[in-house]
């Protein structure tokens, strides 16, 4: 697995960037996630659906399905692919801490 | 910001001129030998089509070679069918000939039309999938290469339809062909405790299980596998890298037969379980080679006129079919999925 030094830290990621040990995530980590998916500035709509991401992942131990998503933060799917230009798995689930979306994806 | 959103292209641009000035009045058509169809509009023009084999992974020289072709005799039209045959589609009869000569010299065959064996459906294999049980180029290749005079000659009962699958997520057309082909594994996923919880979800491991067979052990922060509920389908595996399953020793491929899409004479059919097991050889894979070459032949010579290898098997009922395929029957064959009752026999009526 490759390492990268994200926010002073060095973390293992994947070959997609995503971090190997949701326990090593931190706002610090999600800022510097944030920049390799294009998103230059984490603004409070952006916590917003990072927030609920990371404190569904805790409770229930999977990211939420898209409509959860949207229903929870009031954001409707375009309103998300604004804000994370890559979506809600590559972008949000990757600047969250969440591991790879699996599947036929 | 990128254009997005556009779709493809409208099909209606890349329509041969022929095609566009009869489109929708098309009065009947001819297959004049296999390869080669005629379709003939109200208006009396004629159009021809000259379907080629193709390996359905091409390089872009190939795609250059095809295009290069097109240009020369079908002024620059062509298209791709269901079953990836590429179809050179000519509006003047005197270019049939040299069109096959170019493609025969190029080593591609003519055919797939009518009764014949037309390409086989497959998937990625190890070419490029991360699920696969077998591969799927390879046995493709070698199934035609030994079945190639049944794609250019015009000497079977019914249309013969055979895909492939390199795992039981089926993609593609395994479960309706008249012969299919699909990797499958023989031995339980191997759990790898430290990395589960870090790589996937855990619930989303648990309910991906179709026999239950996974549960969530908590004290490790993983999953165990109850290795007698397992029947090895790998769905776990698509769900999280930690749950590896491919066996080069135990993973292999089963047939199925009898399935067909289309509705006529009979209703559409499932493909149902003929050989629940034979080996991974490559390159040339030779039990699978002659299973299905048997089994072909078997179907040829005793199918009647028009009839699909599923409605054959349905007149000459399942035990008729494993006595004169040679095949052995076992346990395998029986279904014991939830809902297995109505695939038993409830009647006296079978045959010795």
């Amino acid at each position: 697995m490759p390492k990268m030094v994200l926010a002073g830290i060095e973390i293992e990621v994947d070959e997609d960037g995503f971090i190997q040990d949701p326990d090593k995530w931190n706002e610090a980590v999600a800022k510097a996630l944030a920049e390799t998916e294009g998103v230059t500035e984490l603004t409070e709509d952006h916590w917003k659906v990072i927030n609920y991401l990371r404190q569904y992942y805790l409770q229930f131990g999977i990211a939420p399905m898209i409509r959860k998503l949207c229903k929870e933060t009031g954001f409707t799917l375009k309103q998300i692919y604004d804000l994370f230009p890559s979506g809600p798995a590559k972008g949000a689930c990757k600047i969250a801490g969440l591991p790879k979306p699996t599947g036929c994806v | 910001m990128p254009r997005t959103d556009f779709g493809p292209p409208y099909y209606g641009d890349m329509l041969p001129p022929v095609i566009k000035r009869n489109y929708g009045k098309w009065a009947y058509h001819e297959i004049l030998r296999p390869g080669v169809l005629k379709h003939v509009a109200e208006s009396g023009e004629e159009v021809y089509t000259v379907r080629v084999g193709s390996a359905r992974l091409l390089s872009t020289d190939t795609i250059r070679d095809i295009c290069d072709l097109a240009d020369k005799y079908c002024d620059g039209y062509v298209r791709f069918t269901s079953r990836h045959n590429i179809e050179f589609i000519l509006s003047k009869k005197e270019n049939i000939e040299p069109l096959i000569a170019e493609v025969k010299a190029k080593g591609w065959p003519v055919g797939g039309t009518g009764s014949c064996l037309s390409n086989m459906v497959h998937t990625q294999g190890w070419i490029h999938c991360h699920t696969p049980a077998t591969d799927a180029s390879g046995i493709v290749k070698a199934v035609m290469d030994e079945l190639y005079s049944y794609f250019e000659e015009d000497k079977l009962p019914a249309k013969l339809r055979i895909a492939l699958a390199c795992c039981l997520n089926m993609c593609g057309a395994v479960h309706c062909s008249d012969i299919a082909i699909l990797g499958i594994h023989r031995t339980p996923p191997r759990v790898n405790h430290e990395m589960l919880a870090k790589v996937s979800e855990i619930p989303t491991v648990v309910a991906s299980c179709p026999t239950g067979a996974i549960r969530p052990n908590p004290k490790l922060k993983s999953v165990d596998v109850i290795e007698e509920r397992c029947m090895y389908c790998g769905n776990c595996y698509t769900m999280s890298p930690a749950m590896e399953i491919m066996d080069p020793e135990n993973d292999g491929i089963s047939l199925w037969v009898g399935g067909k899409v289309s509705n006529a004479r009979s209703a559409p059919m499932f493909s149902r379980l003929a050989i629940p097991y034979l080996p991974n050889n490559p390159p040339r894979w030779p039990e699978v080679v002659e299973a299905v070459k048997h089994l072909v032949e078997v179907w040829a010579t005793h199918a009647r006129k028009g009839e699909r290898m599923g409605e054959w098997i349905e007149r000459i009922g399942w035990e008729t079919f494993f006595k004169l395929t040679g095949i052995p029957f076992t346990d395998k064959h029986i279904d014991d999925f939830v809902f297995s009752v109505p695939t038993f026999r409830t009647t006296v009526q079978f045959r010795w």
